[in-house]
């Protein structure tokens, strides 16, 4: 038996071309859907995937770091380290940054503390260039970033250069990940001008007068002289990371550290886990939404269409079932029909990924999964709307063709 | 010779068709009894509305009779006003139609227009194509079985749906007033073809037509008036 579908399609190409490309537009719109979802996952979890850290200690009662904020002192680094089971503490600390540069252009970054010298940065997935090797003024930027190896950026009163190029570092905020020295993290975050430190110390000489301490002349003399006392407390650090040495169980030192009336302690499953159900899981039910939204718009669409193209062969259809066709000559043609349109729709679809993808401004994660999972709703987008057209082809009247 | 001809091909007995009830009663087609034998062209003449096209398409199996009986090539179609076989069927393997307007397919070619009626009754491909070209090129139409429906002009189109309600050897061709778009030598031409094919293929052709000017191509004449049909001239020696 000839074909009947494809020859209905040769007969109008260029009609039934400009209907699947429209559709597979629509269709790669729920492709990048999925892999906007995916890729905020991917760079929601690059920190911790990066920092690793059996156990992540951060400020009590909160879900930080990425959840919430927190603040813990940076002390607490060594006071973690001496409890038994700890082999390794790291200071954890992130910055947000926006620089104008000379030439007008703004960057934003993420700057992420490494905690020299235990963590020169060697898990980074360098693609240009090395990890940290002196503790200041050197940093790792992600290319995403768009400064060569060498290249200099002041930031606070210092300037850094960069000694290494990552990919695909982001924050979940999809801002391009910098990586330096905690310290110099922490120096960029606390940088205060001259004045404000003056001022602070005239205040602190301020709070000392009014005191009782203050009541005594000798200790009012040491407030005033300046380099006496720290002009600012020590700045505290986000969370500290902590890895264990061989053979101890991790619930066995957290139970430990959990009895610290300052801290509270997860582990890294955990982390992620409240980063993707926290951080982005508003997001990730808003795009779920959206491509329900657009499957039904799609499946809407594409079944009017089938409709459309199988009430425009009406006449065809009721000389058919006048010759005396079976059921399964329409049936297939309506149906392969539909479905050649579907996978037509299917292959822009990912044609479109192909091509356009790469240009979106954040990472968009297209798996192999996501597509036979599309290719799976399109399948059934095409025999819902073949059956919608099929209920219409088999109302076909012979007694048309007489009418006509 | 065809071994079908001379035979009763058709055979309608009391036949009606009544449409609505009651105050909109319409008697469509009075009680009806007539024969066609295989190789004659038999006319159907009768102004619009005396039931011309109701009778048609009752032999056609189309449109079901209120009452009567029908029969196809010794096939009983229709008994006492019911369905008794599957209709679908014994359209696809006893009936021909031919139409005012030729209605073809718009996305076949003439060849696979003509192939189709053969290969939805299961021939295969490389049959039907063999078969629809002998049949197409003995009509005159081997030049232009590949050109598509729109390219092709009146009377071709009509000599390529001849063809395709020919190829299956049919027992019986209704044709409803299938000059009625061309012009005098054309139509003559085409009522020829119904004459010669239906000799050579041994099938009765049973043509609705308003055309006076063909009459003399037709073995019988039946003239329908007010829902019945009455017989003008006699039968043909066609044998």
């Amino acid at each position: 038996m000839m074909d009947l579908a494809i020859r209905d399609i040769r007969q109008g190409l260029g009609r039934f071309t400009l209907t699947a490309t429209g559709l597979g537009m629509l269709m790669s719109v729920v492709l990048a859907m999925t892999g906007i979802y995916n890729g905020m996952v991917v760079d929601a979890t690059v920190l911790p995937d990066v920092y690793d850290g059996d156990l992540w200690v951060v400020q009590k009662d909160t879900q930080g770091p990425f959840a919430e904020s927190s603040r813990v002192p940076a002390l607490l680094v060594d006071r973690i380290r001496a409890v038994p089971g700890v082999q390794r503490t790291r200071a954890y600390m992130t910055l947000n940054v926006q620089q104008q540069l000379p030439d007008g252009e703004t960057l934003r970054f993420t700057l992420a503390g490494l905690s020299w010298p235990d963590d020169l940065g060697n898990k980074l997935p360098l693609e240009q260039g090395r990890a940290l090797r002196q503790p200041h003024y050197e940093m790792v930027v992600d290319h995403a970033l768009g400064l060569p190896l060498g290249a200099t950026l002041k930031l606070g009163r210092d300037e850094y250069t960069v000694v290494g190029i990552t990919s695909g570092m982001v924050s979940s905020g999809g801002d391009p990940l910098v990586f330096a020295s905690v310290s110099d993290v922490l120096r960029i975050q606390n940088d205060l001008a001259n004045e404000a430190l003056r001022l602070e110390r005239e205040a602190r000489v301020s709070r000392v007068r009014r005191s009782p301490y203050g009541r005594d002349p000798t200790n009012l003399a040491r407030a005033g002289t300046p380099g006496s006392l720290p002009a600012t407390a020590p700045p505290p650090v986000t969370a500290v990371l902590v890895d264990l040495a061989p053979g101890y169980d991790k619930e066995t030192v957290r139970a430990s550290l959990n009895q610290w009336s300052d801290i509270s302690v997860y582990t890294i499953d955990e982390e992620r886990e409240l980063l993707v159900r926290g951080v982005i899981d508003r997001a990730r039910r808003q795009i779920g939404l959206f491509r329900a939204l657009l499957v039904v718009i799609s499946a809407i669409v594409m079944g009017l269409i089938v409709y459309t193209m199988t009430v425009d062969k009406m006449l065809s259809l009721s000389l058919l079932k006048l010759l005396g066709a079976k059921r399964r000559v329409i049936l297939r043609l309506i149906l392969e029909e539909s479905l050649l349109l579907g996978l037509f729709a299917y292959l822009v679809a990912l044609l479109i990924g192909e091509l356009g993808f790469d240009l979106f401004p954040r990472r968009v994660l297209v798996q192999n999964m996501d597509r036979v999972a599309l290719l799976g709703v399109i399948v059934g987008i095409s025999v819902a709307s073949g059956l919608v057209g099929l209920r219409k082809a088999l109302s076909a009247n012979p007694n048309e063709v007489l009418a006509s | 010779m065809n071994e079908r001809l001379g035979k009763i091909v058709l055979r309608i007995e009391g036949v009606s068709k009544v449409y609505g009830e009651g105050p909109t009663r319409l008697e469509a087609l009075r009680p009806t009894t007539f024969n066609a034998v295989a190789g004659e062209v038999v006319a159907i003449l009768g102004p619009s509305g005396s039931g011309k096209s109701t009778l048609l398409t009752i032999a056609g199996l189309i449109n079901p009779p209120t009452a009567g009986s029908l029969e196809v090539n010794g096939k009983l179609a229709i008994k006492d006003g019911r369905q008794v076989t599957n209709l679908a069927t014994l359209r696809r393997q006893e009936l021909g139609y031919v139409f005012q307007r030729s209605n073809l397919i718009p996305f076949l070619n003439g060849e696979e227009n003509v192939r189709l009626a053969l290969e939805i009754d299961g021939v295969s491909t490389r049959e039907s194509r063999q078969r629809a070209r002998v049949l197409l090129e003995s009509l005159g139409m081997g030049s232009r079985m590949q050109a598509m429906p729109a390219k092709l002009s009146g009377g071709e189109q009509q000599r390529i749906a001849i063809a395709r309600a020919m190829i299956h050897q049919p027992s019986v061709v209704l044709a409803d007033e299938p000059t009625a778009a061309l012009d005098s030598s054309r139509g003559r031409q085409v009522m020829e073809l119904f004459r010669d094919s239906a000799h050579k293929h041994g099938a009765a052709v049973l043509v609705v037509t308003h055309d006076h000017r063909t009459l003399d191509l037709v073995d019988r004449v039946l003239e329908m008036e007010d829902g019945n049909l009455n017989e003008t001239q006699p039968i043909a020696d066609h044998k």
